[in-house]
């Protein structure tokens, strides 16, 4: 039992070298742009609830259409964190 | 292409100093035509310009900051928006965008969290802060409030540090691939849509959202609830 655990860990070290490491990179910086979904979702909502209120007063569309994009960009900044993490892991780490 | 001085400055914190520099100079000439304008004849040109962006910037800063702090905070907030409005757009001009660097980015954050805490100091007052920080409104729940209260405190102005940051540098990044694959005459072509999607759109309306998020927390920290 000892035996398999020291054999693969001894495997693990002797495998462990710059292409293991930038593989994982790579899949680490995939992995981390999985959080565009929650912009993609909330400012899709945000966008939807605009157009029925410009269909429900279409004198206001200026006021409507600039606090659109303003709280869109708001709400982005959960979705940028999530770049920042992979353009960190790819360029930095 | 990026300006590299003998000096070894980056070039995002370059093109910061060149905008400084111009913005600077422009407002100042602005300021002295302004004070020998009489009040009875209308300003033309350019002054025209000036003077409708301030009452604008004025009609949207005086719902939020009554009373004597608008003379204290409407100077700073102008600065913020004109300075983030050309700063993202330069790269049109060929300079690098300033905010692209996180040092730039994180001055940014640092100058919003001295602000707020001046703010608090002078408005509340340092007893009543700490209060608010440690106690709160219901002092059994101590234990939970603290670390939440000193990571929202923290993370206020880092986000909107972030935000800036995030938005230029990928912007950037997207920039740097689109133009090494595209070559020179393509590039143009490209960089024209790229460009004026990540710069300008983008850009400005971070800008905007910064303002006005530093105006709220501002005008929030301000009241002496």
């Amino acid at each position: 039992m000892f035996e398999t655990v020291f054999n693969s860990v001894v495997r693990f070290m002797a495998e462990y070298n710059q292409f293991f490491t930038d593989g994982l990179k790579y899949l680490g910086a995939g992995v981390a742009v999985i959080a565009g979904i929650g912009p993609g979702i909330g400012q899709g909502y945000a966008a939807g609830k605009a157009a029925e209120a410009v269909g429900r007063q279409p004198e206001a569309r200026g006021t409507i259409i600039s606090t659109t994009l303003v709280t869109a960009a708001l709400a982005e900044t959960t979705g940028l964190y999530g770049l920042l993490v992979a353009i960190f892991l790819l360029f930095v780490v | 292409m990026p300006v590299r001085p003998f000096f070894s400055l980056s070039p995002q914190v370059v093109s910061s100093l060149i905008i400084i520099t111009a913005l600077s100079i422009f407002f100042i000439i602005m300021g002295r035509k302004i004070s020998k304008v009489k009040p009875t004849e209308t300003p033309k040109g350019l002054l025209f310009l000036v003077v409708f962006l301030t009452e604008m910037f004025i009609g949207m800063v005086k719902p939020y900051m009554p009373g004597k702090r608008f003379a204290i905070y409407a100077p700073y907030l102008f600065s913020i928006f004109i300075y983030l409005a050309f700063a993202n757009t330069v790269a049109l001009f060929g300079l690098m965008a300033p905010l692209s660097n996180i040092g730039v980015a994180m001055s940014f954050t640092l100058i919003t969290f001295v602000m707020l805490k001046f703010t608090e100091l002078k408005f509340i007052g340092l007893k009543q802060k700490l209060k608010n920080v440690f106690l709160g409104h219901v002092w059994q729940l101590f234990p939970i409030m603290l670390p939440i209260n000193l990571i929202g405190e923290i993370s206020t102005p880092m986000t909107m540090g972030i935000r800036l940051f995030g938005n230029l540098v990928s912007g950037a990044v997207i920039s740097a691939f689109v133009y090494a694959v595209a070559g020179a005459f393509f590039g143009i072509f490209a960089g024209v849509l790229l460009h004026s999607i990540f710069d300008v759109f983008f850009g400005l309306i971070q800008a905007f959202v910064f303002f006005m998020l530093s105006m709220v927390n501002l005008s929030m920290a301000s009241d002496a609830s």
